[in-house]
C-alpha cells in the first residue's frame, strides 16, 4: 500500500499531510458555498469564473517575467500568493460582469444579451486573452531567459495538490476562515435573497449587496480550488456537493453538514487514489465525488420516488 | 379624515425601448385599513402598477407615495408586505415553514442578535393565523398550492408592514383554495386591520375579498366598489381580451357572484361546476364565466 510509505518519517509524511490539510481547507470552502451555488444556480457561473482565471494566470505569468528580469524582490511565481491575489482580482472583476449581465437580465433596463451568454461571453474571452497572454509570457521568458517563469498547462488545467506546500495551506485557511465569517455576517440576507429573489427588493432586501456578496466569495473560493481540481474541475467542487447533500435532505442545516462532509471525503478518498493509482489527484477527487452523487440519487429513488427529481431544485409550477 | 395608504398622482411610465405607456395618468388613493383589487387584463399595467407602489420602478411623470413616504423610504422601514406570484419562490429550498417565516422577521437584525422572544411569539401567532400551526416544521417545498400561499402571506406580516401587497395570489389554486384564500385575507384583515392592495387579472379575487375595485387597462377605467363591476364597465376594460362580452346580460351588480375569465380553447377551471351553476361559454376568443357563489370545500389544500 503506497499510502504507508508516507509514514516512514516526518519529511514524508509532510508531504502526504500538507496536500490534505489543503484539500480539506477548500473542501469545506467550496461545501460552505455550494448549497448556495447549487439553489441559485450559479454551476454556470461557477464555469465561467473558474475558466476566467485564465486570464488572471495571463495577467500573472506577464508580470511575474518582467518582475524576474527586471529584478524585483516581488516574487509572482507560479503557485506564489502574489499570483494567487492577481487570479482572484481578475476573477472577482469577471465574476462581478457575470453578475452585472443577471442583474440588468432580471431588471427592466433593457438587456441587450441574456445571461447565459453573458457568460459565455466573459468564459470565451478571458480564456483566450489568458492563452495569449501565457503564450507571450513563455517567449519573452525564453528571450530573456528567465525560464522558471514558464506556466504548466497541465497544473492550471487539472490542478496539483500533491505539490501544495504550507503556504498554500495558510492561503486556503485564511480564505476559509474569511468566507465563513463573510457568510455568518450575511446569512439572513443570503437566504432570503437565495430562497426568493423576485420578492427580496419588496421586502427591502439588498439584493445587490448579496449578489455582489456570493459571487466575490465564489470568485476567491474558484481561484483557491483550482490548486486542487484546476481550472477545468473546480466548478465541480463548488457543484457536487450542495448537489450530493440537497439529495439527501430538506433540512438546510443537514443539507450544509452533509455538503461539507461529502466534500471532505470526496478529498480524502480522491488523494488516497491517486496515491495508490499514481493518477492526477484532481480528478480522482472530482470522479469520486460524481460517484457519491449518483450514490445519493440513488439513496433519494430507493426511499423516496417523489425525492428523485431533477439534480436542480425546481420551481414551483403555477 | 382617513389617511392615504398608497397615493398616486397622474403617473405615467413608459418602458425602455417602447413607445407606448404601460401606465398613463393613473391617479388612485387607497385609504389606510382597506382592501383595494387592482383589476385588469393581460398586459394592461397592473404589475407595473405594482412595481411603482413597490418602488421596484419610478414613474417618468406623476408621484406615488406611501404612508406619505417614497415607495424606496416605505420599503425600507418594513412598511409594505409584498407576496408574489407563488410560482416565483424557490419551493425547493430546504428551509422550514417556520425558517421562512421567521426570515422575514429577522433579516434587518445584526448578524450576532436572535429574534426577541416577543417577535418569536409574534411570528408563532402568524402561523397559527394562516393555520399552518401543525405545518411549522414542514420543508416549504412539501406544501400544497393553498398552504404555500398562506405561508408566504404569513412571511410577509413577519415584517410587521402596514400595507400588504399581493400579486395575483390566485394563480394555480384551485376554486376551493380560493374561497379559502379569500376567508384567511378576511380574517387578517379583520385581526391585524392592515391596509390590502390586490392585483389580480381575476374577477373572482378581487370580487369576493375587496371593498374596492380599481379597473386598470394602461389608464385607470374605474375607480369602485365590487357593487359596480358591471359587464359595461368589465366590457370596457376588457375590450381586447373578452369579445361578445356586451352580449351578457345587462346584470345592475355583480357583487357576491364568482366571476372568472380565461383564454376560449383552454380548459375551463370551474368546467366541473358548469351545470350546477349555469356556466355558459361565449363563442368569441375568450369567454366569460359568471356563477353564483358556491360553499367552500375544505378539501383545498390537498397536494
Amino acid at each position: 500500500m503506497k499510502l504507508l510509505e508516507y509514514f516512514h518519517s516526518w519529511q514524508e509524511l509532510q508531504l502526504l499531510l500538507t496536500p490534505l490539510l489543503a484539500g480539506l481547507l477548500v473542501a469545506i470552502l467550496c461545501a460552505a458555498l455550494s448549497v448556495l451555488v447549487v439553489l441559485k444556480r450559479l454551476a454556470f457561473v461557477g464555469q465561467g469564473v473558474s475558466h476566467s482565471a485564465f486570464g488572471g494566470i495571463g495577467i500573472a505569468a506577464v508580470a511575474s517575467v518582467l518582475a524576474a528580469s527586471s529584478g524585483t524582490a516581488v516574487s509572482i511565481g507560479q503557485g506564489s500568493v502574489a499570483e494567487f491575489l492577481i487570479v482572484v482580482a481578475f476573477c472577482i472583476a469577471s465574476a462581478l460582469g457575470m453578475a452585472a449581465v443577471g442583474a440588468r437580465r432580471s431588471g427592466q433596463s433593457g438587456q441587450s444579451v441574456q445571461v447565459d451568454t453573458g457568460i459565455g461571453l466573459f468564459l470565451v474571452a478571458a480564456m483566450a486573452m489568458g492563452g495569449l497572454l501565457v503564450q507571450y509570457a513563455n517567449t519573452l521568458a525564453r528571450s530573456r531567459g528567465v525560464t522558471e517563469a514558464q506556466r504548466s498547462w497541465e497544473s492550471i488545467l487539472f490542478g496539483s495538490v500533491t505539490t501544495a506546500s504550507w503556504a498554500d495551506v495558510y492561503v486556503s485557511l485564511a480564505v476559509l476562515v474569511l468566507t465563513v465569517l463573510v457568510l455568518w455576517y450575511f446569512r439572513r440576507v443570503l437566504l432570503f435573497w437565495t430562497f426568493d429573489e423576485t420578492s427580496a427588493p419588496a421586502f427591502g432586501v439588498p439584493v445587490t449587496l448579496a449578489r455582489t456578496v456570493l459571487m466575490t466569495l465564489l470568485a476567491i473560493a474558484t481561484v483557491t480550488a483550482m490548486k486542487i481540481c484546476g481550472v477545468v474541475l473546480a466548478t465541480a467542487m463548488l457543484v457536487l456537493p450542495g448537489a450530493i447533500a440537497l439529495k439527501l435532505s430538506r433540512r438546510f442545516e443537514v443539507v450544509f453538514a452533509l455538503s461539507i462532509i461529502s466534500a471532505c471525503t470526496g478529498v480524502v478518498g480522491g488523494l488516497w487514489l491517486s496515491i495508490e493509482t499514481d493518477a492526477q489527484t484532481g480528478p480522482c477527487i472530482v470522479l469520486l465525488l460524481c460517484v457519491l452523487f449518483a450514490l445519493a440519487v440513488l439513496r433519494a429513488r430507493l426511499t423516496s420516488p417523489a425525492a428523485a427529481s431533477p439534480a436542480l431544485p425546481a420551481k414551483a409550477n403555477p | 379624515m382617513p389617511t392615504a395608504a398608497v397615493e398616486v398622482k397622474q403617473a405615467t411610465f413608459t418602458y425602455p425601448g417602447l413607445d407606448a405607456p404601460a401606465l398613463e395618468d393613473v391617479s388612485l388613493t387607497v385609504v389606510e385599513g382597506e382592501r383595494l383589487g387592482i383589476l385588469g387584463p393581460n398586459g394592461g399595467g397592473k404589475s407595473t402598477l405594482l412595481k411603482l407602489v413597490l418602488g421596484v420602478l419610478h414613474c417618468q411623470s406623476g408621484t406615488v407615495s406611501v404612508f406619505g413616504l417614497s415607495p424606496l423610504q416605505a420599503r425600507q422601514q418594513g412598511l409594505i408586505g409584498y407576496v408574489a406570484q407563488r410560482s416565483e419562490a424557490e419551493i425547493g429550498f430546504p428551509l422550514s415553514v417556520r425558517q421562512v417565516i421567521t426570515l422575514a422577521a429577522s433579516w434587518r437584525l445584526p448578524p450576532w442578535k436572535s429574534l426577541p422572544a416577543a417577535e418569536r411569539d409574534r411570528v408563532e401567532g402568524l402561523i397559527r393565523l394562516v393555520g399552518l400551526g401543525q405545518l411549522a416544521t414542514r420543508p416549504i417545498g412539501a406544501l400544497s398550492g393553498g398552504q404555500l400561499q398562506r405561508a408566504l402571506i404569513a412571511r410577509a406580516l413577519a415584517c410587521s408592514p402596514r400595507l400588504l401587497v399581493l400579486d395575483e395570489p390566485t394563480v394555480g389554486i384551485d376554486a376551493a383554495g380560493q374561497a379559502q384564500f379569500a376567508e384567511l385575507l378576511a380574517s387578517v384583515h379583520s385581526k391585524l386591520g392592515i391596509t390590502v392592495l390586490i392585483v389580480s387579472h381575476d374577477l373572482r379575487a378581487v370580487a369576493a375579498g375587496c371593498d374596492r375595485v380599481a379597473c386598470l387597462s394602461r389608464r385607470l377605467h374605474s375607480h369602485t366598489s365590487p357593487q359596480g363591476l358591471t359587464p359595461q364597465v368589465l366590457a370596457e376594460l376588457f375590450s381586447h381580451d373578452i369579445a361578445g362580452l356586451a352580449a351578457l346580460p345587462a346584470a345592475s351588480s355583480l357583487a357576491g357572484m364568482h366571476i372568472h375569465a380565461h383564454a376560449a380553447g383552454e380548459p375551463c377551471p370551474e368546467h366541473d361546476h358548469a351545470h350546477d351553476h349555469g356556466h355558459a361559454h361565449q363563442p368569441a376568443a375568450v369567454s366569460l364565466n359568471i356563477s353564483a357563489p358556491r360553499p367552500p370545500r375544505t378539501s383545498g389544500d390537498a397536494p
